[in-house]
């Protein structure tokens, strides 16, 4: 079909209102999808990967660069050889990504920039007599950071940047809330840890699920991780014979099957391995706490084993009917 | 974009945020409508290194152990006994007065871990959980708080050095 002849028929078809602006944008996004130079848009090739591999040397190398020399230079070398150096990086990747065909470079400078800066900003802040390690210090880093990337995301509207977003703004996220909270004793830190991992979990989940139709590799990433943080967390904060907590132990299993039921909805291999992986550390955890006084514990671990080789076929059956095709 | 497609975005961003204020919130907010305010100042000895303390309350008065080491078996920090110091905290205005010996052993004291009013002296967590992030995590062991009533606040009081127990609770002072 020649172009002008589609064009006709398209014109054909919104005449006679069988079709929608939306459907013919969808599609032709659909399209163009496959030929998208980003990063997170389709699978990684060897170059690409090698692009990666080399910014992750480079950073290394000025990590170590900066760990052997730091009692030798001073204050201007090192805040140039680690801030300079991923302020450096993000220019030129700035620079390859205005180049359609060096667009993957680029990313991988980016790369090195967001590992880099976080380095010359705590060599900033330490000299400029901050405690580094102090969550205060940390959420300052972690929020210039994650302004900077925000910001650079609604400028050059490049997934990398909203991976980078995501990671600096779940740093600032949890130093933040330890910085208010300090040593409260009102809160104890495991616990505080885990709610908050639940609630990052989710923020992960419902990000990957609006980012699902663009961007299927960050949503995957955005999936794993959320789904794997989310549950640990629940699971974590059922606690453990004496302390365990009765509420989070009756909703867990809801969580863990509602997780591999969503996997079909979302078409999602992480929800269903974690799932999966989850109830059956669920289901030994249920059985040696509560099980095996009364039982005994050689038929608990029959009754386990029972249960773990039913939620290992229902894992397998739902993986093959509805994820795999 | 739709708004419809924008819900579980918006609802996913909002998350942290709403958990910022609500920690914010869990904090500040009962400081601010506290019915409940403390009462009883205390006394609290700094820089008493020997093991077990040199100082305790017996009947409602401070003891002064004495403690022979002519073998100088211990070491010189064990052995700092010159060096304590007794306060009084004052609850209202949240400071501290060093006062002599002689002094402190004329007060009515209560050595219960609660107060009459329900308060209670406690340290800060001693460590940040599992950090992912660089491996830093900070104490706040040192800090000591004045909790009861569902609320804890900072208490600024005298610690000679940053040293772990330096800071010791001796008794609330009867008013």
């Amino acid at each position: 079909m020649e172009k002008e002849e589609l064009l006709q028929q398209i014109r054909s078809f919104a005449t006679q209102k069988l079709i929608t602006k939306e459907e013919i944008s969808l599609a032709y996004d659909e399209g163009s999808e496959h030929s998208k130079a980003w990063s997170f848009g389709r699978k990684l090739g060897i170059a690409q990967i090698l692009y990666y591999v080399g910014g992750a040397i480079v950073f290394l190398g000025i990590s170590i660069f900066v760990w052997q020399t730091w009692g030798t230079h001073g204050i201007v070398t090192k805040i140039l050889a680690t801030l300079g150096s991923g302020v450096a990086a993000y220019i030129v990747g700035v620079l390859f990504s205005r180049d359609e065909k060096l667009q993957t470079v680029g990313s991988a400078f980016y790369f090195v920039s967001a590992l880099v800066m976080p380095i010359g900003l705590y060599v900033v802040f330490d000299n400029a007599g901050f405690d580094a390690g102090s969550y205060g210090t940390q959420s300052l880093i972690s929020g210039i950071l994650f302004a900077t990337y925000l910001v650079s995301y609604l400028v050059f509207r490049k997934d990398v940047f909203t991976l980078f977003s995501i990671i600096f703004g779940t740093w600032f996220f949890f130093s933040f809330t330890d910085f208010i909270v300090g040593g409260r004793p009102h809160f104890s830190d495991l616990k505080f840890f885990e709610y908050r991992a639940l609630a990052a979990g989710l923020t992960y989940i419902l990000l990957g699920y609006s980012l699902a139709q663009d961007k299927k590799a960050l949503a995957g990433f955005l999936y794993s991780f959320g789904i794997l943080g989310f549950l640990g967390a629940a699971f974590a904060l059922g606690g453990w014979l004496p302390d365990r907590n009765v509420f989070w132990e009756l909703v867990f299993p809801g969580l863990a099957f509602g997780a591999i039921l969503s996997s079909i909805y979302l078409k999602s291999r992480s929800f269903l391995v974690f799932g999966s992986l989850y109830l059956m550390g669920y289901i030994l955890k249920i059985t040696h706490e509560y099980f095996t006084s009364g039982l005994g514990w050689p038929f608990a671990l029959v009754l386990a084993g029972l249960m773990l080789i039913v939620v290992g076929y229902i894992s397998f059956y739902l993986n093959k009917k509805y994820i795999s095709s | 974009m739709d708004a419809k497609k924008n819900i579980p975005l918006i609802v996913g961003i909002s998350i942290p945020i709403l958990m910022i204020l609500f920690v914010a919130a869990s904090i500040y907010l009962p400081l601010l409508f506290m019915h409940t305010k403390p009462e009883f100042n205390f006394l609290y000895v700094t820089g008493d290194y020997l093991l077990g303390s040199q100082y305790s309350v017996e009947n409602g008065k401070l003891v002064k152990h004495e403690f022979k080491d002519d073998e100088g078996r211990w070491p010189s920090i064990m052995r700092r006994r010159g060096d304590a110091k007794l306060f009084v905290h004052d609850v209202t205005k949240n400071e501290s007065r060093q006062i002599s010996f002689e002094e402190a052993q004329s007060l009515d004291l209560n050595s219960n871990i609660k107060s009459p009013d329900g308060f209670e002296i406690v340290h800060g967590s001693r460590g940040g959980g599992p950090w992912p992030f660089f491996g830093f995590s900070e104490t706040d062991y040192n800090t000591v708080y004045i909790k009861g009533h569902n609320i804890s606040r900072k208490l600024n009081v005298q610690q000679t050095e940053r040293h772990f127990g330096d800071f010791h609770f001796l008794g609330w002072i009867n008013n």
